[in-house]
């Protein structure tokens, strides 16, 4: 159905939709352009009155927000930052490394009972706090608290059941066939998974790093409860914007979180032309 | 004395065995294929062909038994060290490459020259009728292309053995029986040894050397197509393969006469079991000849008509319930109508006889 095709109600309803969805960002980027005397003004203020980038300085130099007669945050940013490229990068290539090698495994030579879903799924079944408290008592005694491998070492754990089973839906929509043709061809089992199988199903395996590193990317509580002093990601960094004085620096929080919502738009518009399937049109019949 | 060192076969299969939990795939089956010749492994789906196949490429492993392919036993080898080309029943072509990529894909693995590898792609390209698609990816092939291609990327390599899964299916029935016959001529002409699997008895009775024929996994019978045909090894194999379908009759050999649907006949030519028993009589439609009311060997009334072209499909019923279906040149056919009394001739030679408690044929006293 070609956008020509929509109707004059079905085009309203996606503006509605597309306006809600549309307005956490509108307020955040706003507020992250909005002088302190605009944050929480009541009634509230739509466009800055005096649009500043001071909020953005004040991520990386933590005094620029004293222009405004406020005491300045204790900390900058950047080492969060630098905290979340290391923990999300780092997680998402081992999570997707280790799942399209079980995806493949349990999609082409695993003999699937009807508890292997369960079996790869549950840890997804428990809250996330169930797991947390477990995980900090371990990590002290292994010297894992507190530092960047822990932290990845957590979200591997956490996203693993997730990459297995979106990467192995996507191997098992691609025909065994086509790498099959390839190890009759003269490749070796893994050969021809790694120059078929895998560009074959690249369109998947983009979206679902994608989902990986908006998990990664986003994670707040372990984060919160592995992290003292030596490490900090983004979302834990947010929560930290509160002065005594001055309470929530809403500002300083927005400009954060736009600098953060940066990475997964450009990466999102980078790979939107793989994001769609398709790759095996034309090769088999159906 | 130097002892003779007998020519190996291209292939030979020892007691292959696969199941897939309770299921049995494939039950034990014991074949060799001579070179240079087209067997055809033929049954229904789920009878074991591709499990047959891929055990053969070395895609699935055999419980037991082993695969022997120009005289090594390679049952354990890895796909491409055993030098078999496959065709599968839903072509795998690589989507992402073009015709020439697919075909050149098998000479590039094997690190072939350039000029090499293009000579041959070309080669193969002209000898197939699909130069004009060299440039083309998978998706902008007509169906009969990709068959093509895919046929193409396997000649290219010299394997000691072609696999051909059901190559045929996707294609309408046209381009069917002309692709058939080009793909037995190629064989015929370049030597090659095929193994083809097909549900399609036509098709197996058309290219084959000799068939397979393969039921629940069992060989149910080796033969060369007419014997396969014309002696069939069961009832089942009788039905599966001919159409119209073979009729069945319940009949008795008495040691001096030949009672057919209760009627006592003379027994002529027909070839009558070693001991007088009880039987049911497989009559291949060709095998009724119609004839004036009362000069057969029965009266029956025309029940319904179903033109094939040169032939004529008639089904008949006889005064005992019996129906029977026979095939009339079309020509002749002109005078017959729903409800016409005809006479029917049996045609004693081609009258079989299966055991009814087993289904096997009977064997002719010799």
């Amino acid at each position: 159905m070609g956008p020509k095709s929509l109707t004059l109600a079905q085009r309203l309803i996606l503006l509605v939709a597309l306006t809600v969805t549309m307005f956490p960002i509108f307020w955040i980027v706003m507020t992250a352009l909005k002088p302190p005397t605009d944050w929480n003004a009541a009634p509230a203020v739509w466009l800055p009155s005096e649009p500043t980038l001071v909020n953005f300085a004040t991520l990386f130099d933590p005094d620029a927000i004293k222009a405004y007669g406020l005491s300045g945050v204790s900390q900058p940013a950047t080492p969060a930052i630098l905290g979340s490229i290391l923990a999300s990068v780092s997680a998402t290539a081992l999570s997707i490394a280790i799942g399209l090698a079980s995806a493949i495994g349990l999609s082409r030579y695993a003999k699937m009972t009807k508890w292997t879903p369960l079996m790869i799924l549950s840890g997804r079944m428990f809250p996330p706090a169930a797991i947390a408290v477990p995980f900090v008592i371990m990590f002290s005694a292994t010297r894992l608290i507190d530092t960047y491998a822990g932290l990845i070492a957590i979200y591997v754990a956490v996203t693993l059941p997730f990459s297995t089973w979106m990467l192995k839906s996507f191997v098992d929509d691609l025909p065994r066939e086509i790498e099959q043709a390839a190890m009759l061809d003269g490749r070796s089992r893994l050969m021809a998974h790694v120059t078929v199988t895998i560009p074959l199903i690249k369109g998947g395996l983009f979206a679902t790093t994608m989902f990986i590193f908006i998990l990664n990317w986003s994670e707040f509580m372990f984060a919160l409860v592995l992290s003292y002093s030596n490490i900090s990601t983004i979302p834990v960094q947010l929560a930290k914007y509160v002065t005594a004085t001055a309470g929530t620096l809403y500002g300083v929080q927005a400009a954060l979180a736009v600098v953060a919502m940066i990475p997964l738009i450009v990466a999102g518009y980078a790979i939107q032309s793989h994001l769609a399937r398709g790759m095996t049109f034309g090769a088999i019949k159906r | 004395m130097i002892p003779e060192i007998p020519r190996s076969l291209p292939l030979q299969l020892n007691g292959l065995r696969k199941s897939y939990g309770a299921t049995v795939a494939v039950a034990g089956t014991t074949l060799d294929v001579e070179p240079g010749t087209m067997t055809v492994i033929l049954g229904a789906a789920g009878a074991g062909k591709t499990t047959t196949l891929k055990m053969i490429a070395g895609l699935e492993t055999p419980d037991a038994g082993q695969v022997i392919l120009a005289g090594h036993d390679l049952t354990a080898a890895e796909p491409r060290a055993r030098n078999v080309a496959m065709i599968f029943d839903n072509l795998a072509l690589y989507p992402d490459r073009s015709g020439f990529d697919n075909i050149a894909y098998p000479l590039k693995l094997a690190r072939r020259a350039a000029p090499e590898i293009e000579e041959r792609v070309r080669r193969i390209a002209v000898l197939l009728k699909i130069p004009h698609v060299l440039g083309r990816l998978p998706k902008t092939m007509s169906g009969g292309e990709k068959q093509r291609v895919a046929l193409a990327r396997a000649l290219v390599r010299e394997p000691t053995v072609f696999l051909l899964d059901e190559p045929l299916s996707s294609l309408d029935a046209m381009l069917r029986i002309e692709l058939r016959a080009e793909l037995r001529r190629l064989q015929r002409e370049q030597g090659h040894t095929f193994v083809l699997a097909t549900p399609d008895f036509q098709e197996a009775l058309a290219v084959a050397d000799r068939i397979v024929m393969l039921r629940a996994g069992r060989v149910v019978q080796i033969a060369a197509p007419q014997d396969l045909y014309d002696a069939p090894a069961d009832i089942e194999t009788a039905r599966f393969v001919g159409a119209p379908q073979i009729n069945l009759v319940d009949a008795e050999w008495t040691g001096g006469a030949l009672i057919l649907a209760g009627q006592s006949l003379a027994p002529g030519a027909f070839r009558a079991p070693p001991a007088p028993c009880a039987f049911t009589a497989g009559i291949r439609p060709e095998h009724l000849t119609p004839c004036a009311a009362g000069q057969g060997d029965f009266d029956a009334t025309v029940s319904d008509l179903e033109p094939l072209g040169h032939l004529v499909a008639v089904t008949v019923t006889l005064s005992a319930g019996t129906e029977l279906r026979l095939t009339a040149p079309a020509a002749g056919a002109a005078g017959f109508g729903i409800g016409t009394t005809l006479g029917i001739a049996v045609g004693r030679a081609g009258l079989l006889a299966f055991d009814p408690a087993d289904g096997r044929l009977i064997p002719p006293a010799a």
